[in-house]
């Protein structure tokens, strides 16, 4: 590897670019410097833990801490999409941790298994920032994709009970839903994919090269976890739909309120 | 000897945080035509959503054909029923559209035929066959109301429920509704009826309003 290292005081320097910023905010009078200043030690903590736990866990190597460590991403993720979602914890967490595992583990073991198809492949090395790209875009398009659905049914309740009272099956009166939420979620990777390479260099390509890595190396590795994003987004989103609705809609048909976080009207 | 279409029985249902019509008892003969009247708040709206088994009873019970409502039963009684709103959503796209769509439902696919029967039915309720290309949004409250229970009608079920789906109608298309339902002689209607000389010529008038077996005064 030729990755030029960064010393601790050149480091430190490039806080000193975030000066630049803070004058111009100062100077416009935005409320943004506390904000930014919390944004940039959150940052730094953060990544500095995770630095360390990798270098920790790439230096041992085992597959139970490597799965240890996806657990754990997972579970961050499924927390930020409840959030985001503004959705109850207790009514869809375990749906969609089973959605985020389906749509990380499917595309993240055919990447590793049949595309790279090496033993090294399954070194911590790897799997982790695969299985890191693909589960953020999964975390993406599940926090729009569910939050779509279910503020979709909440503000056209009554459109969906009368396709029930004309006859549907659950399944088909939320059909519209599902398509609405899904062409949602699927939006911004459609969009990314298009103009991928023509604006700035992707994430994983600028780390094959950074890394000493040939470009066209760097290209298939692009277009490699390009597609494996794209059919995880596909798989979770339609699983955190399907899943979650399993349990949040009644016997009857109706949404279940308790699903959301915020009260439609008053009370709770 | 005449079936029984609908047996409610001591029935009170949950509206908001309120209780309504308790302990509502009421048989309707198959073929049978009822409206339902009542001041506003208790509870005819509430009591076709019980009907169509969306609102589970409190207390009490319904039967449809003789079969009780519940959780399990309620999808398949659904397919023996049609609903009018009185401000129907009937959703995005054209008028087409929205016809054709019920009858992509399993339930409904061998019905799909019915649609043959558009024309007749927009001309009897006085409708411009041209509304076919309209987009829904852009409809009145009236053409809806017409729509929807054009919808009703091509489902053909055993019975029909109209929550004042002549409300935002002028007379004379209000007129054209009751003269229309009037052929169908075989279909159980429960309407809720606002003008008292209309549910009184349309059949026997039931008011919710007035207190109920078991409710005090």
């Amino acid at each position: 590897m030729s990755t030029i290292d960064i010393g601790t005081g050149n480091l430190a320097l490039a806080y000193l670019l975030l000066a630049l910023p803070l004058a111009l905010m100062l100077w416009l009078r935005l409320p943004l410097i506390s904000e930014t200043l919390i944004a940039a030690l959150r940052m730094t903590l953060q990544l500095l833990f995770v630095g360390f736990y990798l270098q920790w866990i790439f230096a041992l190597n085992s597959l139970p801490a490597t799965g240890l460590w996806i657990l754990m991403m997972l579970l961050v993720a499924d927390l930020a999409i409840i959030r985001g979602a503004n959705l109850r914890f207790r009514a869809i967490a375990g749906p969609v941790f089973v959605a985020l595992l389906i749509g990380t583990l499917l595309p993240l073991l055919f990447f590793l298994l049949i595309i790279l198809a090496r033993p090294e492949a399954m070194a911590a090395q790897y799997v982790i920032p695969i299985c890191g790209m693909i589960l953020g875009n999964c975390l993406r398009a599940d926090i729009i994709g569910i939050r779509t659905f279910y503020e979709a049914l909440r503000r056209e309740e009554k459109s969906y009970l009368y396709s029930l009272a004309q006859g549907a099956m659950r399944q088909e009166a939320l059909q519209p839903f599902t398509r609405k939420a899904f062409q949602a979620a699927m939006q911004p990777t459609v969009s990314s994919m298009a103009t991928i390479g023509l604006v700035a260099l992707p994430g994983m390509m600028t780390g094959v090269i950074l890394g000493g890595g040939d470009p066209m190396t760097a290209i298939k590795y692009q277009l490699a976890i390009m597609i494996a994003i794209y059919a995880g987004t596909a798989l979770t989103v339609i699983s955190a739909i399907r899943l979650t609705a399993a349990g949040n809609i009644s016997g009857r048909g109706r949404v279940v309120v308790a699903v959301f976080a915020t009260d439609g009207k008053e009370g709770s | 000897m005449q079936k029984t279409a609908l047996a409610i029985d001591d029935l009170t249902l949950q509206a908001g945080d309120r209780e309504v019509l308790n302990g509502f008892s009421l048989q309707l003969e198959a073929a049978g035509r009822l409206s339902l009247t009542g001041r506003s708040g208790c509870g005819k709206s509430t009591l076709l959503r019980a009907l169509l088994g969306f609102v589970p009873p409190i207390r009490g019970s319904i039967r449809i054909f003789d079969q009780e409502l519940t959780e399990d039963s309620c999808w398949q009684l659904r397919t023996r029923m049609a609903y009018v709103d009185q401000e129907p959503d009937l959703g995005e796209g054209t008028v087409d559209a929205f016809l054709a769509r019920q009858f992509q439902y399993r339930h409904n696919r061998h019905l799909r035929y019915n649609l043959s029967r558009l024309p007749e039915l927009f001309d009897r309720l006085l409708l411009p066959a041209s509304l076919g290309s309209k987009e829904l949004p852009t409809l009145s409250g009236g053409e809806k109301q017409r729509l929807a229970l054009i919808a009703a009608l091509l489902l053909e079920r055993d019975i029909l429920l109209l929550d004042e789906a002549t409300a935002a109608l002028d007379s004379e298309a209000a007129g054209a509704v009751f003269d229309l339902l009037d052929n169908y002689r075989q279909t159980t209607i429960l309407a809720v009826v606002h003008d008292p000389f209309r549910a009184a010529a349309f059949g026997r008038i039931v008011d919710l309003g007035r207190p109920q077996r078991g409710e005090a005064g």
